[in-house]
Parts: structure tokens; sequence; C-alpha cells
């Protein structure tokens, strides 16, 4: 059953599935296949999305994203597939997968804000865990921790100073 | 907004509200026509500071990301290093942990329990709740010393071995809290008062819950048998022997039994692990922690904490820290999507209880 799916996948999409260990597959799509790949895995019993994740690889110049698919079929619970595709950092948009599986609201949102991602037709692209924008998107690479701290905390006068 | 729709703030300074975290409501009367989650009161960044820092230094971190069970984040994180860095963890160990997560499950539903009562104002129950857990973090004490952050359970195995007189003490504060269970029965479980207010509220449906990405309690509350401990087991809970308990009606009353069936089956697993635990070590040494490099590669590894399914997605470039780190915690779908949807059309009164019932803890959502 699981071998055919794989070959299946591999031969729909043109890609290849990598076997991490056992019931841990993942694979990478080019971003326009990505809604297609997931109505069909949807189809195909990979109907619980647990997480969309984001990667920043600065070096290459690409985000990467990450969309971890399993199962509440019985019997088909222990399999994972790790879906990635890859977006340009100078032009960061895609497109959402709300109409695809309804809990990736929140992911797309917190990816937006932490990664400065667009998501297009996303229905509320607002704040989620932060209360303001920031010039470089947080947990980009680029952003700067120390300095951020050293600007926003040691500017801050202690009480003694002031008086 | 019509004439009689009014914005509404519930939390974060709330009676009905646990810890930090927020809700906007849009009421009309009683009712409520919409509602809006707002977390990151707590958004500490943990994701991006584990970037800088090194694969052992990550540790006093990862348990602060959910305070109230700090060791399934510990498991989580350990698993996920042994897997990218390919490290074995000796039997002795398995059971170790085993024990610890399910001490730690119980400790946290305990919470959960005090969290519950307390706000419903069965002060009583709360108080049992709030003793029995710690009773369980002396446990802890004993065993690693720290009681609530206890950064034990490490790559590679746990930290130390069970101290002296653990086995006979741990058996005691269990026959103390098993003993209690009629009374917890009687007098909050069973109690006409809290069925009356529970039953009925915060329902959803089966396939709601599994559209909206709904584990743990959610899922076991509308009839599903999912438990990650039993579909894709770890450590040693292949070896032991328990039920999944589960419920029909998808309430907040159903919820809530199926809390209070698996703290019973928590103490169940206790005592097995303390009756089959080989002997042996209890870990593979790592390499020299400052210069520990761990291959390329990804991972995705998965526990049951006792909210839900609990996920690690980790990224090691071959460097001596993780490139990237992303937790599914059960509370981020629980307290944002499925919240916002249950709260509709139900009365202002039973917010926290709703609330309660969905068992949302809010570090873990903010991270």
């Amino acid at each position: 059953m699981n071998e055919s799916l794989k070959k299946k996948i591999e031969s729909d999409f043109k890609t290849s599935v990598e076997i991490l260990e056992k019931n841990r597959w993942t694979t990478t799509v080019k971003k326009d296949q990505v809604l297609d790949v997931l109505r069909f895995l949807r189809n195909k019993g990979f109907d619980h999305l647990a997480l969309i994740s984001c990667v920043d690889w600065i070096k290459e110049g690409e985000f990467e994203l990450i969309y971890i698919l399993s199962s509440y079929l019985a019997g088909k619970e222990r399999l994972h597939l790790i879906l990635k595709t890859r977006i340009s950092r100078k032009k960061p948009e895609f497109e959402t997968i709300i109409p695809i599986f309804e809990n990736a609201e929140p992911y797309e949102r917190e990816i937006h804000e932490l990664f400065g991602i667009n998501f297009n037709g996303h229905p509320r692209l607002e704040h989620l865990l932060l209360d303001r924008d920031y010039e470089i998107p947080p947990f980009r690479k680029d952003f700067d921790t120390r300095k951020y701290v050293k600007e926003t905390f040691e500017s801050i006068k202690p009480v003694e100073e002031e008086k | 907004m019509t004439e009689r729709e009014l914005e509404m703030y519930f939390g974060p300074q709330h009676m009905g509200m646990v810890g930090n975290f927020s809700i906007t409501l849009n009421v009309e009367g009683d009712r409520i026509l919409k509602a809006k989650a707002n977390p990151g009161y707590l958004h500490r960044g943990f994701e991006k500071l584990m970037e800088l820092r090194t694969w052992i230094q990550n540790f006093p971190l990862v348990c602060r990301v959910n305070v109230i069970e700090p060791h399934s984040m510990e498991m989580v994180y350990a698993m996920a290093v042994e897997k990218l860095a390919g490290i074995k963890v000796p039997s002795r160990a398995e059971y170790i942990r085993t024990l610890t997560l399910e001490l730690s499950r119980l400790a946290s539903h305990l919470f959960g329990c005090w969290a519950y009562a307390n706000m419903l104002g069965f002060d009583t129950i709360a108080q049992w709740a709030m003793y029995h857990r710690d009773l369980v973090l002396d446990l802890f004490e004993d065993l690693t010393g720290g009681r609530v952050y206890p950064i034990y359970i490490w790559p590679g195995g746990v930290r130390r071995d069970l101290p002296d007189g653990f086995k006979e003490k741990a058996l005691n504060t269990l026959h103390e809290i098993g003993g209690k269970i009629p009374d917890y029965d009687a007098t909050f479980f069973n109690n006409r008062l809290f069925y009356n207010r529970a039953k009925g509220i915060g329902r959803i449906s089966r396939k709601e819950a599994k559209n909206l990405g709904g584990t743990g309690q959610v899922l076991r509350g509308t009839g599903v048998k999912f438990d990650i401990r039993k579909v894709d087991p770890y450590s040693a809970y292949d070896k032991v022997d328990f039920e999944i308990p589960t419920r029909e009606d998808g309430d907040a009353y159903s919820r809530i039994w199926v809390i209070r069936d698996e703290m019973i089956q928590s103490v169940h697993i206790v005592m097995q692990c303390l009756e089959k635990m080989p002997s042996g070590k209890v870990y593979n040494r790592v390499p020299n922690p400052f210069k520990w490099k761990i291959p390329k590669g990804e991972t995705y590894v998965r526990v049951e904490s006792s909210r839900g399914e609990l996920g690690l997605y980790m990224i090691s470039n071959g460097g001596d820290k993780p490139y990237r780190v992303h937790f599914r915690t059960p509370s981020y779908p629980h307290g944002l999507t499925i919240l916002e949807k249950m709260l509709v059309g139900e009365s202002v009164a039973d917010v926290g209880n709703i609330m309660m019932s969905l068992y949302v803890v809010a570090p873990e959502i903010d991270r």
C-alpha cells in the first residue's frame, strides 16, 4: 500500500520521495505544485496537517516552507510526510492553503509575522505573537538578536540614574 | 457592529482566565457573536534563541517552553537530537523516561483539575488537587533535584539513576492519590453541580476536531482512539499495558472525564515501569558537549504530551548548534482555531469553562 502510494507521488508530480527512516518520508516539489500535491495527499488519507514551518536558507537566498502531514485513519497514523518547497527570498510570496487545511490559518499568520512571507488569499494576516512590525522580521537569519537587545533594553535608564 | 453589540476584553487580568492569554469578545447581551484569541503575552522567542546555543545549552531553555509539563518538552528535544546524532538509549533509561513522563502527566492533569475546580468555585477539590500535585513534585525533587524544571532527560538517557528508596516513596504517593479517587468522583466529576455546568458546553464534532487539527483530549473526547503513545510508540510505551480512554459527546464534560481516566492509566503505567524496570546503565556517553557537532539532517519527532500531539521539527546543518527548531504544540490549534470557533454562540459566563476544558496553556502557544 505505502509502496504504491510512494510510486504514485513520484510519477504524478515528477519528484522523488526520500525515506528518512521507517515511516518518515520527505519530498521537495516546485512551488506551483504544492496545492495540487496537498489536495492529492489529503484525498489519499493524509488528513492531519501537524505543522507548517519555515526555514531561512540565507546563503542560497531562499525560504523553505515545510508542511508536515500525517493521518488520523486507523492503521495509517504512523506515516509522516514532510513536504517541502522553496520560494525566493527577494519575493517572499506564496499561496494560502486554508481551502485545503482549515487549521493552516494561525501557522501562516505566524510565518507572515516572523519571516515576512505574504500568503495570498489569507483572510487575516494580522499580528499574532508580536505587537509591532520590525524592519527585518525577527526570525530571519539576518536579524541581529544581540543588537536588538542592546538597542531595546540598554537604552532604558535604571531608576537611580533618572533621579 | 450593530447598536446592541459590545466589544469586551476577557483576560489577561480576569478571574476566569488561565495564564497570560486574552480573548476579545463581541457580545450581544450574554451571547458571543465573535471571538478573537490574542496570544503573545509570553512570546520569548525560544526557537530563535535555540539557534544561538549549542545542543546541550538548549536543555535549560527547552523545558521552559511549557511551564506545566516540562518533561515532554525535554523528551521531544532529546529524541530529535538522538535521531540526528544516531545515539542509542539504554533500556533502563527508556523505562525511567516513561516513568517521569507519566508522573509529569499526572502532575499536569492534577494542575488542570486545580485550575478547573478553582474557576468553577469548587475550592476544596482545587486544594486537594494542588496538594496531590505537590506530592508528585516531591518525587521529582528526589529524582532530579528540581521540582518544576528538572533538566533530567538527556540525549543518550537520563541524567542519573533512581535514588535509594525511590520505589517505595513513589508507590506510597501513588496509593495516596489513587485512594482519593472516590472522593474526587463524589465531589467533583460526578457532582450534579459540575455536571450541569459542563455538560453540553463547548461542543465539537468529530469531523470538526479532525479538520481543525485537534489532538489529545479534544479529539479523544469525541470518541477517536488517537494517542501517539499507542499509534507511534516511543520510549518504553510499547512494553507497558494501558488503555486509551475516550468519551463520545465532544463537550467539556467529556474532555474532563478523559482527563480523569488518563490519570488512572498514568498511575498504572508508573507502577508497571517500577515493576518491570531492568537493571543496567542509565545513559550512553555523548561526545564532549563543547565540541559536539551533529551531522547534517532534518527530523520530525512527536510525543503525546498531557495535552495532545507535541512535535518538534529540527534541522542541523552540521554545526554545533541547531539551524532551525520549530515546536508543534498541542495548545496551538486548540487555543487559537478551535477556541475561536467554539466560543461563538456560547454565553460569556462559560468562556472560562470552555478554555479550561480545552486545557489551553498559554506559554506553549507563544513559545
